[in-house]
C-alpha cells in the first residue's frame, strides 16, 4: 500500500478505517458530517482572528483524536495542503506591510523583512486550510463506502452522479492496477528514483494505467448495457436523516458562524 | 493538473461565492450540452473510469523537486474531449477535496482551473495534429499549453480574489503569486513531456484512442500508381 506515496492519502486506507474501525465519529450520521464540513468552510472563510482560527483548528484536531484516527498519518498527509500555504503565504509573510520582526535585509529590489502581520497571515492561512483538511479526512475515514456512494448519488445531478459513482467504484481498481505495474517494473530492476532518465518508463506505466482504464470502460459498457442500464446506477444503501440532536448541533454551528460574521466581521449592530 | 490546489479559506467570502457560481455555470453548460447531445453509456463509463485513473495516477510520487504529483488533466482532455474532460475535472476535484487535497469551498475555482487545462489541451492537440505535427510534439505542446493556461488562470483567480486577511495591494500580490505561477509552469513542462510520451505510447498500441487511426491510414504509402 505504500508503494506509490506516503504523503497522499490512500483511498483504500481511508476506506479501511471507515469500514473496520468503530469510534464516536463513525456513529455520527453522514449527513451531519456533511453539514459540519459546510459550517467549517464558512467559519474558516469569515473568521478573522488568529486566536479564533487556532482554537477552531485545535478543536478539530481533538475531534480527529477522539475519533481514534492516527495523528502520525495526518502529519504526512499535510504535505500537499502545506505546499500551497508555503508557496502563497510564504512570500506574503515578507511582502505584507507592517512591523518587521527583526531588522530589514537589504536586497537589490529593496529591503526585505518578515513582518508580524505577515507571520500572523501565515498562521491564519495555515489554520484555515488545515482545519477543513483535518475534518474532511476525519469524515472520510469514518463514513462507510456504501454511505459515501449513496450521498454522491443524492447530492450530484445526473450525469455527474453516474460518473462520480463509477469513479468511486473504480478508484480502488485503478490504484491496484497502477501499483501492480510499479511493482512489476521494480521487480524487473527498474529504478524510480530519478525521473528524467526514466521518463519513458514512467510514461509506459501511466500510459498502461490509462489504457487499462479505457479497456475496462469498454468492457463495462457491454456489461452495463447487458443489464439494461438506462442512465441510473441503482444504489442499494440508504442514509437516514440525522437525529434531531445532531440536526440542532449543525444548525447551531451555522447560526454561530453567521452570527459572528454579521456582528464581529461586518459590524452590523444588534 | 500540474498545479497546487487552492487552499481552504484563502479567499474572502464574496470570492468564494463568485468562483463557485462561475464553476457551477461552466458545469451546468457542460451538463446541458452533454444531455442535449444524448449521453451514451460509453461516455459515462469512459468519464467514470478515466477520472478513477486520473485520481489513481495522482497517488504516484514523481521524483522531481522533492516529489510532485500529477493528474494528467491534459491527457484526460486529449482522450476524453472538452465536455467529458470538464466533468472529470469536477469529479476528481470532489474526490481530492474529500481526501484533504484542495478545498471543499473552492471546488468551483479548482474545477475552472482544471477544466481549462483539459479544454485547452484538447483543442491545441486537435489543431496541431491538423497541422501535421507528429504525435509526441503535438501532445507534449498541447498538454504544456493547457497546463500553463491553468496555472495562469489560477494566478489570476488569486490576484482577482485577494488573499483572505491580507492587506497587500494587488500589484504586490501579483509579484507574490508570480513565483507560484512560475513553479506551476515548470511542472507544466514536466507533465507536458510526460503526456507526450504517454500519447505516443497509446498511439502505437491504440491509435483510435487519440483519433489517429484515420491519419495513420491516410499516411500509409499508397504505392506507385503510375
Amino acid at each position: 500500500m505504500t508503494t506509490l506515496s506516503n504523503h497522499v492519502p490512500d483511498p483504500r486506507l481511508i476506506t479501511a478505517f471507515a469500514e473496520h474501525r468503530d469510534g464516536p465519529l463513525h456513529r455520527i450520521n453522514p449527513w451531519t458530517k456533511v453539514g459540519f464540513v459546510g459550517a467549517l468552510v464558512l467559519a474558516v472563510t469569515v473568521f478573522d482572528r488568529l486566536a479564533l482560527l487556532a482554537g477552531l483548528y485545535a478543536s478539530v484536531l481533538a475531534v480527529y483524536g477522539v475519533a481514534g484516527l492516527p495523528y502520525r498519518r495526518l502529519v504526512g498527509w499535510y504535505t500537499l495542503p502545506l505546499l500551497f500555504i508555503i508557496s502563497v503565504a510564504g512570500p506574503l509573510a515578507f511582502l505584507e506591510p507592517g512591523t518587521p520582526i527583526v531588522g530589514a535585509l537589504s536586497t537589490p529590489l529593496g529591503s526585505l523583512s518578515v513582518t508580524w502581520e505577515g507571520l500572523v497571515l501565515f498562521g491564519e492561512l495555515a489554520c484555515r486550510s488545515l482545519t477543513v483538511v483535518t475534518f474532511t479526512l476525519a469524515a472520510s475515514m469514518t463514513t462507510r463506502y456504501a454511505d459515501v456512494a449513496y450521498m454522491l448519488g443524492r447530492l450530484l445531478p445526473r450525469p455527474i452522479d453516474q460518473v462520480a459513482l463509477l469513479t468511486y467504484r473504480f478508484t480502488f481498481v485503478m490504484i491496484e492496477t497502477l501499483e501492480n505495474l510499479v511493482k512489476a517494473a521494480l521487480s524487473r530492476g527498474a529504478n524510480f528514483s530519478e525521473f528524467w532518465s526514466n521518463k519513458r518508463l514512467y510514461a509506459r506505466i501511466l500510459g498502461m494505467t490509462m489504457l487499462s482504464a479505457i479497456e475496462q470502460s469498454e468492457r463495462l459498457v457491454k456489461s452495463m448495457e447487458a443489464r439494461g442500464y438506462d442512465g441510473d446506477l441503482t444504489l442499494y444503501g440508504d442514509v437516514s436523516r440525522p437525529p434531531i440532536h445532531e440536526l440542532l448541533l449543525v444548525v447551531g454551528s451555522y447560526v454561530a458562524v453567521i452570527g459572528y460574521a454579521v456582528v464581529a466581521v461586518y459590524g452590523v449592530g444588534l | 493538473m500540474a498545479h497546487i490546489h487552492l487552499g481552504e479559506g484563502s479567499f474572502p467570502l464574496w470570492a468564494l461565492v463568485l468562483w463557485t457560481l462561475i464553476g457551477a455555470g461552466l458545469i451546468s453548460a457542460v451538463v446541458y450540452r452533454v444531455r442535449k447531445g444524448g449521453i451514451k453509456t460509453h461516455q459515462i463509463a469512459l468519464a467514470g473510469i478515466g477520472a478513477a485513473a486520473s485520481f489513481a495516477i495522482f497517488q504516484l510520487n514523481i521524483p522531481v523537486w522533492g516529489g510532485i504529483h500529477m493528474n494528467l488533466t491534459g491527457l484526460v482532455g486529449i482522450l476524453a474531449g472538452p465536455l467529458l474532460g470538464a466533468l472529470i475535472a469536477l469529479v476528481v476535484n470532489i474526490f481530492s477535496a474529500a481526501l484533504g487535497h484542495g478545498a471543499v469551498g473552492l471546488i468551483g475555482a479548482n474545477t475552472l482551473v482544471n477544466a481549462s487545462e483539459a479544454i485547452v489541451a484538447y483543442y491545441a492537440f486537435k489543431t496541431l495534429i491538423q497541422l501535421d505535427w507528429d504525435t509526441f510534439p503535438a501532445s507534449a505542446s498541447a498538454a504544456t499549453l493547457g497546463l500553463s493556461s491553468g496555472a495562469i488562470l489560477m494566478g489570476a483567480i488569486i490576484v482577482v480574489s485577494g488573499v483572505n486577511g491580507s492587506a497587500l495591494p494587488r500589484a504586490d500580490l501579483t509579484v507574490a503569486v508570480g513565483g507560484l505561477v512560475g513553479l506551476n509552469l515548470g511542472v507544466a513542462v514536466i507533465e507536458g513531456v510526460l503526456t507526450g510520451f504517454i500519447v505516443q505510447f497509446l498511439a502505437t498500441v491504440r491509435p483510435d484512442l487519440v483519433d489517429l487511426a484515420d491519419r495513420k491510414d491516410r499516411e500509409e504509402p499508397a504505392g506507385v500508381t503510375a
